[in-house]
């Protein structure tokens, strides 16, 4: 076997390894959602099951480029109330200081355990992997992986579900 | 050949994936956070070493950023770190960098209470009719996670009162209670510690109960038309029924009909209709029949 | 002269012929009411003539010349004659064109004639008839038309008194106060409902009740579902219904499917809503002496009465017909042309489709009212 040969079969054997780790960090989030058969006291729709899983997940899209871009407009679409406010703040307090975070949320672990009887609320725990990458001024300051759970209580509005509760922590 | 092949793979692997890149680098933690701090109490973190660095905590929540001085504790005020979450820090020296993770967790001191009660407004004597949900905060707007007793109370216009009590389970409880006999506005409030929420609730008449009419002429008024009136028209638990329902009365006589929608005013309805000998004459208020007359004094 | 020159002054000449035999001799018929250059005809030669340049000037609201043809202006004013046409207190004739009109001579004799004249007004709801019955009598070569006066009714003065009645709604405002309370919106039920096969289409028939103690603005949407559970198609009730319920009010719907056959439809997925609105308990509309009309007129006619004090523009009549059984088999409506006036009857006429008529064996009518102060 010559040296060119080996690495010819080398590079072969990674270009599969390496789409896969390209993949996994572009794609989406891997997803798992606990049945909500027994979710009270009010039983959950079958049309809110898919509608607060979207709109759930599209808020942590939302979450993740508004932090990233220090955008709090970018908000608006999936956080309401005290959520809203409160990464509002943030992200102030982030541009003031010239931080700017990236999340990027990797699996999400999702289980309804709430949903109140006049179903105006309902409240989820989702245990989450995503990666915090902090930069200030421009400058990587560093990356970690985070493995937390999340509470959160969403609400409807005229056309999907908002995040009203967003707080991580046992 | 093979070392210039290993080090393109390896290059590729880390420029395609920086999250290793950081993983790398979070792995070599020597920041020692408390794993748990109560939103909004003082504590300090330890440092080893010489020089200045800059520490970075950055959470949903808040982002600070401090220049300290390695070699002495990092001290952080009540005021620092209020929301509670999942946070992560940096100190950053030169080239080198210390990670570190911890959560700030709610007071457990209830200070406000959401409290959604719905309906806002129901009929009388339904069972489960009304609900209650309270979602309970500490003074910094954190979601208290740990159980907290919360009681329900919801006293009618007269005064009777129901009492429940629920344990919240991740910030949340609810309850469901019967609407009151009597109509008239109930008061609905959620308590926990000394933090009260307080609804009102309009306990609504049911539909109407045995509607009875009376029909008379007008005499010399006008001997064309019957004059037609409801006794007060109460529910089945004796609430009278608002002013404004409508009362329907339907005369029907050989090849014709006339009726008229009357709205209640001074809790009865009343209405004159074309008199025909021999109509029959009825009352009806939704889908709640009440009497019937059969006419014998028109023309 | 070679013989294509000829032909060419033969087509000039002709063509001037008909051009001067057009302008003499239009054509009459009321489709032309709109062209603003349609001509009259020059003399009322004939009892349908008379009646044509009648229409034609009613149409053009030349009221002055129209009311200058009648034989019998001397029996009233021509403000009285505008009043019969175009309606009174902003009723539906109010805002109404004279769209066309058909003229039907019924007996003649030498100086008197009869012709039936069918008036159809395009109005905001759609189009409304007016038929009338014209004397026409010989006035030396001319004939003039006797207009048949429908004088507005005269209300006696009086005092009404009326017990006002009225709903406001005062909302919490946009403000966002999570478990803040905001009122409530009323409670409707569907209380009847049936699809029925009709004209190539899919018709719902059915009656909604606001069981609540406030007053309602309903809607009922329905969608036609297929037997995989896709949607065929949706529709609401639009002016089928009487949109406003007080407490424990019923009206009829009937939301029209066209192009779906029922064959089709495996259910039927029936949304009522309702938003609480602001509203009044009056005017009262007593709806009296209904009658049905059998074939081949089939109708149900009647008429309505403000038994409040306050002018009524514009009315909304909706009858709900059952067979026997106490099924729904139609739903109709009309929108009677003139206002209601208080304590005065007006006519209404719903008509009714032919095969319906035979299995009508009651009926139900509801009444809504508009008045140009506010929407009830």
């Amino acid at each position: 076997m010559t040296p060119t040969s080996v690495a010819r079969k080398t590079l072969l054997a990674a270009v599969p390894l390496l789409a896969a780790l390209f993949l996994s960090a572009a794609g989406q989030p891997t997803v798992h959602v606990a049945p909500m058969d027994s979710v009270g006291p009010r039983p959950v729709e079958q049309q809110t099951r898919s509608s607060i899983v979207r709109d759930y997940l599209q808020a942590w899209q939302s979450m993740g480029t508004a932090l990233g871009e220090n955008r709090p407009d970018l908000l608006d679409a999936s956080f309401v109330g005290l959520a809203k406010d409160k990464l509002a703040d943030t992200i102030r307090e982030q541009r003031s200081l010239g931080i700017a975070s990236s999340y990027r949320d990797q699996s999400h672990d999702l289980q309804v355990v709430f949903y109140s009887p006049e179903g105006l609320s309902i409240q989820l725990l989702d245990t989450v992997e995503y990666d915090v990458e902090v930069r200030d001024h421009g400058k990587t300051v560093g990356t970690q992986h985070v493995r937390t759970r999340y509470v959160a209580v969403l609400t409807p509005t005229e056309s999907r579900w908002k995040v009203r509760v967003f707080q991580s922590g046992s | 050949m093979r070392s210039w092949v290993t080090l393109l793979c390896a290059l590729i692997v880390v420029v395609t994936v920086p999250g290793l890149a950081g993983h790398a680098s979070a792995q070599a933690s020597d920041l020692r956070f408390p794993q748990k701090v109560e939103a909004g109490t003082a504590f300090s973190v330890s440092t080893t070493g010489s020089g200045s660095a800059t520490l970075y905590i950055i959470g949903p929540g808040d982002t600070i950023r401090r220049v300290v001085h390695l070699g002495e504790s990092i001290s952080f005020g009540p005021d620092d770190l209020h929301n509670a979450g999942h946070y992560v820090a940096f100190l950053v020296s030169g080239s080198s960098t210390q990670n570190a993770q911890f959560e700030v967790t709610a007071s457990h001191q209830a200070a406000t209470l959401s409290f959604l009660a719905k309906p806002s407004r129901l009929p009388v004597n339904l069972p489960n009719g009304v609900s209650g949900v309270a979602y309970v905060f500490d003074i910094f707007r954190n979601l208290i996670l740990q159980p907290q007793q919360i009681s329900f109370e919801l006293s009618d216009s007269s005064g009777r009162a129901q009492i429940r009590s629920a344990t919240s389970r991740d910030g949340v409880a609810w309850v469901k209670m019967n609407s009151a006999a009597k109509a008239g506005p109930a008061q609905f409030q959620a308590e926990v510690a000394s933090v009260r929420n307080k609804r009102v609730i309009q306990q609504v008449p049911g539909d109407p109960c045995s509607i009875r009419m009376t029909a008379h002429g007008l005499g010399q008024k006008d001997k064309a038309r019957v004059a037609l009136e409801t006794e007060p028209v109460r529910d089945c638990n004796g609430n009278p029924v608002p002013d404004g329902t409508i009362v329907t009365f339907t005369e029907t006589y050989q090849g014709g009909q006339s009726m008229v929608d009357v709205p209640l005013k001074r809790g009865v309805a009343k209405t004159e209709l074309p008199s025909h000998n021999g109509a029959v004459i009825s009352v009806a208020s939704g889908v709640v029949m009440g009497n019937e007359i059969r006419w014998s004094g028109g023309l | 002269m070679t013989g294509s020159r000829l032909l060419g002054i033969i087509l000039i000449i002709a063509t001037v012929v008909l051009v001067v035999m057009g302008t003499i001799h239009p054509n009459q018929s009321g489709a032309m009411i709109a062209d603003s250059r349609a001509r009259l005809i020059g003399s009322a030669s004939s009892p349908q003539d008379a009646v044509n340049n009648l229409m034609q000037q009613i149409g053009r609201r030349t009221w002055e010349a129209a009311y200058a043809s009648l034989a019998n202006k001397g029996e009233f004013t021509e403000t009285e004659f505008v009043r019969d046409l175009n309606g009174n207190y902003g009723s539906l004739r109010s805002y109404a064109n004279l769209d066309g009109f058909d003229s039907q001579p019924l007996r003649a004799s030498g100086d008197e004639a009869q012709v039936r004249a069918r008036m159809r007004w395009a109005s905001v709801v759609g189009i409304f008839e007016d038929s009338r019955d014209l004397r026409v009598v010989r006035n030396g070569s001319q004939w003039e038309v006797a207009w048949p006066i429908v004088r507005e009714a005269k209300v006696p003065p009086q005092v009404i008194p009326v017990n006002y009645l009225r709903w406001d709604v005062v909302y919490r405002g946009a403000e966002d106060d999570w478990g803040a309370q905001d009122v409530e919106a009323p409670h409707v039920r569907i209380i009847a409902m049936h699809p029925v096969d009709r004209g190539g289409g899919v018709v719902i028939l059915g009656e909604v009740l606001n069981e609540d103690v406030v007053p309602a603005f309903v809607t009922v949407k329905a969608s036609l579902l297929g037997s995989n559970g896709s949607t065929l198609a949706t529709e609401d009730s639009f002016d089928k219904i009487s949109h406003i319920l007080l407490p424990k009010q019923v009206s009829p719907f009937r939301i029209d499917f066209r192009n779906v056959r029922l064959s089709q439809v495996d259910s039927v997925r029936i949304q009522p809503s309702a938003n609480l609105v602001a509203a009044s308990a009056d005017p009262v509309i007593g709806i009296e002496g209904q009658k049905l009309t059998p074939l081949p007129d089939s109708s149900l006619t009647g008429s309505l009465v403000n038994q409040s004090g306050q002018v009524v523009n514009v009315a909304h009549v909706i009858g709900t017909f059952y067979d026997n059984k106490g099924q729904i088999v139609w739903v109709a409506d009309q929108y009677p042309s003139r206002a209601l006036l208080p304590q005065t009857p007006v006519p209404f006429t719903i008509s009714l489709p032919a095969d319906v008529s035979n299995k009508v064996g009651s009926y139900r009518v509801v009444a809504s009212t508009y008045s140009s102060s506010r929407f009830q």
